[in-house]
């Protein structure tokens, strides 16, 4: 099984509903978004002028970016088959891909909050939460991004985009289900937003016109993997650490040093 | 679960400055709520749903349900159980919640100890503000008369407010945007020519063919009208879009005509004249049902096609393909009335040109058509209308707008404030309605304020027009208060025939200081010496004797989960006695035209570009500016220029501009250019809804360009006395230099 999103730029029109909707279903900050909805256009295409919308969210990529740079200590975790009851156990970190609905999600009791996970993501769908923390383990937020609304999806209803959306422009199902809705839009030639350099197999889906999908795929996808940023990753091996010695002095004077640059560099 | 809101977040959103004091005994004076042990966010776990709202983010007034935990609403949906709207609301709707919760509204009687336009605010008791407000206006109403008085209201919670002033009170000075800068003229103008204000009431749920004169729906957003679109595009109806800008409409057109702003008139009368020369009209239904047909035919025989095309600046093939088109799917083509419509003061005539077009097409009462629901039809309790005379009604006065909308013209009663002719108006109440920001040159406003004796505004949220408040009243929402019945059918209406009966119930209590209109109203009025005349002791009261009305209840209402259903009844067909007038002998007999008729706007002055304002999809008029979801979804809003223009000032995509109007009104704040293929060289364009002037609005102080404030020169539509608003000029100002846009 394997979560898709379809989003039907024929009938999208751009609203923001879902954007608002996903905020206030799980108390995003004002500033950010799982969920967003860039304008573009009006513009020439080889179509025609055209003008669209980019209904954006976390693609649940089959290859997903974020998920090997999260530097969380790992865990033994045992995934359930909701349908057939059938369970798999993996060493994960605090963000994995589920390995029976094809989901990627994040476990925000481990995570640290260094945010390596979003910055390794081409299309920015995570962020940092910097209004909750993590206490025992300290950190300066939470990492956060769509989760395909499974505690929704779990109890029989749509993901909060979905319902609401008055132009039934989103639709989600299982792609692996050649007869979902979903996989008769994939059929219809709903695509990704893929590149050469960044082809992670997004499960987030987009369907329209000629000149709708131009304007679309030549403005808004990504065309290059984001480089591994050392000082996130670095940052976030340090706090554990911290944590535990509670003392900055413990570290040593080269961790101490390490630390302040680090900071300073934060602070930029 | 070891997840903790951070303090940070806390302080973030109360400004709370006592750090010392333990987090968690501290209530918040901006929020009212003490910060919670960390819930794990999500409406589907620990709420409880509370049914029975109506939203008013917008006058749409959706059918919602709230989440609540721990007595907060946590988010809205749609009513699962509506036939309107739906499971569906739009983003205005979602972000009820940051109304309702926005640390900047107002929580209580507050009293100006500086002066209009700079306030200095001081908290009261309620008693210290009614006694004053009573006693202020009663001492205009007796020194000027009741006529002293004038009224500014908007929204649900404005009506019976409203009504006490008009009936009990017995003033005319009563001016709601919503007819005088809106849809009034489109309502008398649909009057005058099939007999019935039209609404949005066009079936475009199963049209073959839908054309939008401006409207541009997708930016302009209520759902199920939204819905009756995209099902008529969905099932293959063509759309057309008259508008000089590539709007969300004109993105989904199959032929967009780029017309030149002010001349849509030019445009359905050549279309008209074309279908009468080519024997495309329905002959029938215009045989049965239309008056005047000679006259008409021979009053519109000027308008050729190529008269057309040099005035509206479009292809002469352009206008005989639309025309063809609309002719070749007639009657099934929905002419939508259009909504905001006053433009340049030549208006109503286009409203009449819109109706006879679509009387020539024989699209009235039919599948696709102009077809109006049968909705149930729920009595109104209010306060008694009183024995007032016509005497200082200032329309009547100046034998002038004899297809005014409800209430007086705007202008007739800011010229009588200024000039004090023919009679001083010196009081004024301000309900909901934020007049500086929605009437035309907002000096002229300025100016009719400071020479009141008294002021009052009551409303949910700071705005431009509360700093002009002596006393400043906060009211309830609409998310906690009873109001507002809402009644419909099933959106679509080739579905199975239903009615809907759903009033407004509160889905969380009342918060601080904050009142309902009822409440407020009352205790005016019992101070007023009007106690005996109060219809209703509560708001509560009123809706459950208006639902007894058709025997139901609001505890019957509560068990049916806020939405009563019933069955509909068919909306197509015509009355017997459904008639269009295609010429209106009495329209003549008042002095204006008698058949629809182009009256041409002012060219546009060298150098400049017309301004031209529309709707935001993330924002209701200029009343959601301060919501921080709507305002992160669009900060600002961009100036749209043509590419060719923009590449010729040096202006690039981002740059922050203002703007300056050809009376030299600068912009208070900036916005962004945005650079554009989809708008006319001759046409500049912004959302409107945006740059508060209010400090008190934390986040919607400056942002963007407010249009109101360059929209200064006044075009007054003669029949009706609404505000045209788009004949106002404009340059675009980059690092203090003024571009000239012909350069």
């Amino acid at each position: 099984m394997q979560y898709g999103m379809i989003i039907d730029l024929n009938r999208c029109i751009g609203c923001h509903a879902c954007a608002i909707a996903c905020k206030a279903e799980w108390d995003v900050p004002a500033d950010k978004g799982r969920n967003w909805v860039h304008r573009l256009g009006p513009a020439k295409t080889p179509e025609g002028l055209a003008s669209t919308y980019y209904p954006g969210l976390c693609n649940h990529c089959n290859q997903p970016a974020c998920v090997d740079v999260c530097p969380a200590d790992t865990v033994e975790k045992t995934f359930t088959d909701g349908k057939t009851g059938q369970t798999k156990t993996m060493q994960v970190a605090a963000t994995y891909k589920d390995p029976f609905n094809g989901t990627v999600q994040i476990d925000q009791d481990r995570c640290l909050g260094c945010g390596a996970c979003a910055d390794a993501c081409p299309y920015s769908a995570r962020y940092v939460n910097k209004d909750i923390v993590n206490e025992e383990i300290g950190g300066e937020g939470i990492a956060d991004k769509c989760t395909y609304c499974m505690p929704r999806v779990e109890k029989g209803l749509q993901p909060a985009c979905v319902q609401t959306c008055l132009a039934n422009a989103r639709i989600f199902g299982d792609l692996d289900d050649p007869d979902s809705e979903v996989s008769q839009y994939v059929k219809k030639g709903a695509v990704g937003l893929t590149s050469t350099a960044v082809s992670i197999g997004p499960n987030s889906r987009y369907y329209g016109n000629k000149k709708d999908m131009h304007l679309l795929t030549s403005t808004s996808t990504p065309t290059g993997m984001p480089a591994a940023s050392l000082r996130r990753s670095l940052l976030a091996r340090l706090k554990p650490e911290m944590k535990k010695v509670k003392n900055l002095g413990m570290l040593g004077l080269a961790g101490a040093v390490v630390l302040k640059e680090l900071s300073e560099d934060e602070g930029k | 679960m070891s997840i903790k809101m951070t303090r940070r977040k806390f302080l973030q959103t109360t400004s709370l400055a006592a750090a010392s004091i333990p987090l968690a005994k501290v209530v918040s004076a901006e929020t009212g709520f003490a910060p919670n042990k960390f819930t794990a966010p999500g409406s589907a776990v620990a709420t409880e749903t509370v049914t029975g709202g109506v939203c008013e983010m917008c006058f749409w007034r959706c059918n919602v349900v709230g989440k609540v935990r721990d007595k907060k609403l946590v988010k809205l949906e749609g009513n699962p159980k509506g036939i309107d709207n739906g499971t569906a609301i739009c983003a205005r709707g979602n972000a009820g919640i940051k109304l309702l919760y926005d640390p900047d509204r107002l929580k209580y009687p507050m009293k100006n100890i500086g002066e209009r336009g700079n306030p200095k605010w001081k908290r009261i008791t309620w008693e210290e503000a009614l006694d004053e407000c009573a006693t202020k206006l009663k001492a205009v109403e007796t020194k000027y008369g009741a006529h002293g008085i004038a009224m500014f209201p908007h929204g649900a919670s404005a009506k019976y407010p409203m009504e006490y002033l008009e009936n009990v009170i017995g003033t005319h000075n009563v001016s709601e945007a919503s007819f005088f800068q809106c849809r009034g003229l489109r309502d008398t103008g649909y009057m005058a020519t099939f007999g019935t204000p039209p609404g949005e009431n066009v079936d475009m749920a199963n049209a073959k063919v839908i054309f939008l004169v401006g409207d541009h729906l997708g930016e302009n957003v209520h759902v199920s009208h939204l819905k009756r679109y995209l099902k008529g595009l969905e099932n293959g109806a063509k759309l057309v879009v008259l508008d000089p800008r590539y709007s969300a409409s004109a993105a989904k057109s199959d032929i967009w005509v780029q017309i030149k702003p002010g001349t849509d008139t030019a445009f359905m009368l050549a279309v008209m004249n074309y279908l009468l020369e080519k024997d495309k009209y329905d002959k029938k239904f215009v045989g049965e049902r239309c008056v005047g047909f000679e006259k008409f035919k021979k009053g519109i025989s000027h308008a050729s096609l190529d008269w057309a095309a040099k005035i509206c600046d479009v292809p002469v093939e352009q206008i005989q393909e639309v025309a063809d088109l609309l002719a070749a799917n007639a009657p099934n083509v929905s002419i939508h009335p259009g909504r905001h419509v006053s433009w340049h003061g030549n208006d109503f005539q286009r409203m009449r040109a819109q109706g006879c077009l679509t009387a020539l097409l024989g699209a009235i009462g039919v599948p696709g058509g102009f077809v109006k629901p049968k909705g149930p039809k729920v009595k109104g309790i209010g306060w008694p209308k009183g024995e007032h005379s016509g005497e200082h009604n200032l329309r009547l006065m100046a034998d002038k707008h004899h297809y005014s909308p409800p209430g007086t013209p705007t202008d007739l009663i800011r010229e009588a404030c200024l000039t004090g002719k023919p009679y001083p108006i010196k009081a004024c109440v301000i309900w909901g309605q934020n007049p500086m920001q929605t009437i035309p040159n907002q000096q002229k406003t300025i100016d009719a304020l400071k020479q009141m004796d008294f002021v009052m505004c009551v409303d949910v949220m700071p705005t431009d027009i509360t700093m002009y408040a002596d006393i400043l009243l906060p009211e309830a929402s609409y998310l906690e208060r009873y109001d507002y019945i809402k009644t419909g059918t099933q959106w679509n209406f080739a579905d199975p025939h239903q009615q809907f009966i759903a009033p407004r119930m509160p889905l969380v209590e009342a918060m601080f200081e904050r009142k309902d209109q009822v409440w407020i109203t009352n205790e005016l009025a019992t101070r007023m010496g009007y106690a005996d005349k109060i219809p209703v002791k509560s708001l509560e009261e009123k809706i459950d004797k208006e639902l007894a009305t058709v025997n139901l209840s609001l505890e019957q209402i509560r068990k049916e989960d806020g939405i009563h259903l019933q069955p509909g009844k068919d909306p197509y067909g015509v009355a017997e006695d459904f008639e269009v007038l295609l010429y209106n002998e009495d329209l003549e007999d008042s002095g204006y035209p008698g058949v629809p008729t182009y009256i041409p706007v002012e060219e546009t002055p060298k150098g400049f570009a017309r301004l031209v304002y529309g709707r935001s999809p993330v924002h209701t008029f200029n009343r959601s500016q301060n919501n921080v979801w709507l305002n992160h979804e669009m900060p600002v809003n961009p100036v749209w220029v043509n590419d060719d223009v923009a590449n010729k000032l040096g202006l690039q995509d981002g740059d922050e501009v203002s703007l300056v109007n050809s009376e030299g009104v600068v912009s208070s704040a900036t916005s962004i250019i945005k650079s554009t293929p989809g708008i006319r060289k001759d046409t500049i364009y912004i959302a409107h809804g945006y740059g508060s002037r209010n400090p008190m609005m934390t986040a919607g102080f400056k942002k963007g360009i407010d249009d109101q404030e360059l929209i200064t020169k006044l075009a007054v539509d003669p029949e009706t006395g609404c505000h045209g608003m788009r004949n106002n000029f404009v340059k675009i100002v980059k690092n203090g230099k003024t571009l000239d846009i012909s350069a």
